[in-house]
């Protein structure tokens, strides 16, 4: 265990782990009660292509991939408004466009078939420093929104309309969130990889309403159950010499299959109940 | 068609030549309406009649492509807006957001905004009295989105009713609801109209209970059809125009002013 800890990829990957594991908890709750889940995914297979534009050009790729995903939100964003478009078949068009202009993009690169599989599945020594400050200036970010607009965001998620009337601007308040949350998703494609990177928002949240009555309890245990997530996944993928992604998001389900256990010795009745 | 000639300043909504455009239709072709402050004003229409669209427009959630709304004299915005308490259709939930009743009031509650970081009992201080005579204290540990009909309807008012409107906008707000919680709902609106002497705005197509509560109907069928008092209005040949042409309203014995209209619930 100490050897782990003075190993600086291992205390960059844990840092990250640390930072962006529980904001994806969060966030979640948010994307999977605004059935948001396939715009990360759109988000994340997206930024292939900026993986493909960082390392033709010779410099670090957290930067192309953050820029690359921020298009690709954006142009969800102003498609859905400016077209006729169904919201699905916009994020279909984008993600397998932006995907295969990616692969393309790797196709005519030589020497870096190898890093495919890194970006697809995640690797813990890709972590650099930057990856680390970006993170942490996401995190503030996120923090200081969840902060203070977690009333509108909770109201904007129940109805876009009473949001409106309650004095919510939802147009700025949806564009900030689909910010934060596509650099969110971006950061942590190197941890997750492109192809994991959404289970970290949509398992943590279901794990939390198999135990949770309240919304604030469910925000809290999806908290915990995500730094829970990214932590463990990051030792056993170390200790183990597993793919880091896989790793933690195993270690998600782990807990999520516990909540669902917890959930049936404490109200059985329920699970028929639901539809 | 009867009409009454209202001062500006008694009036808490005023829409004139008010068209809206949805596409290549035209679906409002110059609604003028009028709301004198604390009446009880109803706008009733078959499926598709713009009704939807002519709140939207008053919520500012739709552009009008002409004509003039004013709220308390003055022009649509987001600080009038401030006057004016909502209560949706039936929303439709998603059923795994656990917003408690409880956090759902708080809001909207300017106090109690940061709920998050308080003790149960220390928000159940400031909810007291929400809605008073209807109780929700059982209601509020459950989730929102597991309420049946009709709770959720009261808990819908009583989120309107924060920050003390003066103009309270109901959208079908009976739809899915049962019969008793139909009832219970108009009595519970008509209660609080009373007590709070709010303006009101109901639009439905519920003519039993428009006919009982609203002292003014617009009948709307893309332009207005008609508009007078309850008795005007729900004629034969006034519901014909905006109804259409196999519209037959007929009388129950069970209660004075009872109309109904097969199919139109109620």
């Amino acid at each position: 265990m100490e050897s782990m800890l003075i190993e600086p990829y291992m205390q960059r990957a844990l840092l990250i782990a640390v930072l962006l594991a529980p904001l994806c908890g969060v966030l979640g709750v948010f994307v999977t009660a605004r059935r948001m889940s396939f715009f990360s995914e759109t988000v994340a297979h997206g930024s292939l292509a900026g993986v493909a534009i960082g390392l033709a050009l010779g410099i670090d790729t957290a930067w192309p991939i953050l820029g690359v995903s921020l298009v690709v939100a954006l142009l969800v964003l102003w498609l859905r408004e400016n077209t006729d478009l169904l919201t699905d078949t916009i994020m279909a068009l984008l993600m397998s466009g932006f995907m295969a202009a990616g692969v393309v993009g790797f196709s005519k690169l030589r020497g870096f078939r190898g890093e495919l599989h890194r970006y697809l599945f995640g690797d813990i020594l890709s972590v650099g420093w930057p990856d680390v400050a970006l993170a942490g200036v996401v995190c503030g970010f996120v923090l200081v929104f969840l902060v203070t607009r977690l009333s509108p965001m909770a109201l904007m998620t129940l109805s876009e309309d009473l949001a409106h009337v309650s004095g919510t601007s939802v147009r700025r308040l949806n564009l900030v969130f689909v910010v934060l949350l596509t650099l969110t998703v971006a950061l942590s494609i190197r941890l997750l990889g492109i192809i994991l990177v959404t289970s970290l928002l949509v398992i943590p949240p279901a794990t939390a309403r198999n135990v949770a009555s309240t919304l604030r309890q469910e925000l809290l245990l999806s908290l915990v159950c995500g730094l829970l997530s990214g932590i463990l996944g990051v030792v056993a993928s170390y200790q183990f010499d597993l793919p880091c992604g896989p790793a933690i998001v195993l270690t998600a389900v782990g807990l999520f299959l516990l909540s669902l256990g917890a959930r049936f010795l404490r109200r059985p009745a329920r699970l028929s109940t639901r539809p | 068609m009867a009409s009454i000639r209202f001062h500006r300043e008694g009036l808490a909504l005023e829409v004139r030549g008010l068209r809206v455009s949805l596409g290549e239709t035209e679906v409002l072709r110059g609604i003028d309406l009028h709301v004198p402050k604390g009446r009880i004003v109803a706008v009733i229409g078959p499926n598709g009649s713009g009704k939807t669209t002519l709140l939207r427009c008053l919520l500012g959630l739709q552009k009008p492509s002409a004509g003039e709304i004013r709220l308390f004299g003055q022009p649509l915005g987001p600080e009038v807006l401030g006057r004016v308490g909502y209560v949706p259709q039936r929303l439709s939930l998603d059923r795994s957001f656990l917003l408690s009743v409880r956090e759902f009031l708080a809001l909207r509650l300017r106090e109690t905004r940061h709920w998050i970081w308080w003790r149960r009992s220390t928000l159940d201080l400031h909810l007291r009295g929400l809605l008073p005579g209807h109780d929700l204290g059982p209601l509020l540990d459950r989730p929102v989105a597991g309420l049946s009909g009709g709770q959720l309807q009261r808990v819908l008012v009583a989120f309107s009713l924060i920050g003390s409107p003066e103009l309270l906008l109901l959208d079908e707000p009976t739809a899915g609801v049962d019969a008793p919680g139909e009832q219970s709902f108009y009595e519970l609106i008509a209660s609080v109209h009373r007590e709070r002497q709010l303006s009101v705005v109901l639009v439905s197509h519920d003519l039993s209970m428009v006919y009982r509560h609203a002292c003014r109907v617009y009948a709307l069928n893309g332009v207005i059809c008609c508009e007078g008092t309850p008795e005007e209005v729900m004629n034969a040949d006034s519901l014909r125009q905006a109804y259409g042409m196999h519209f037959t309203p007929y009388h129950h014995d069970h209660g004075p002013g009872h109309h109904h209209h097969p199919g139109e619930g109620g």
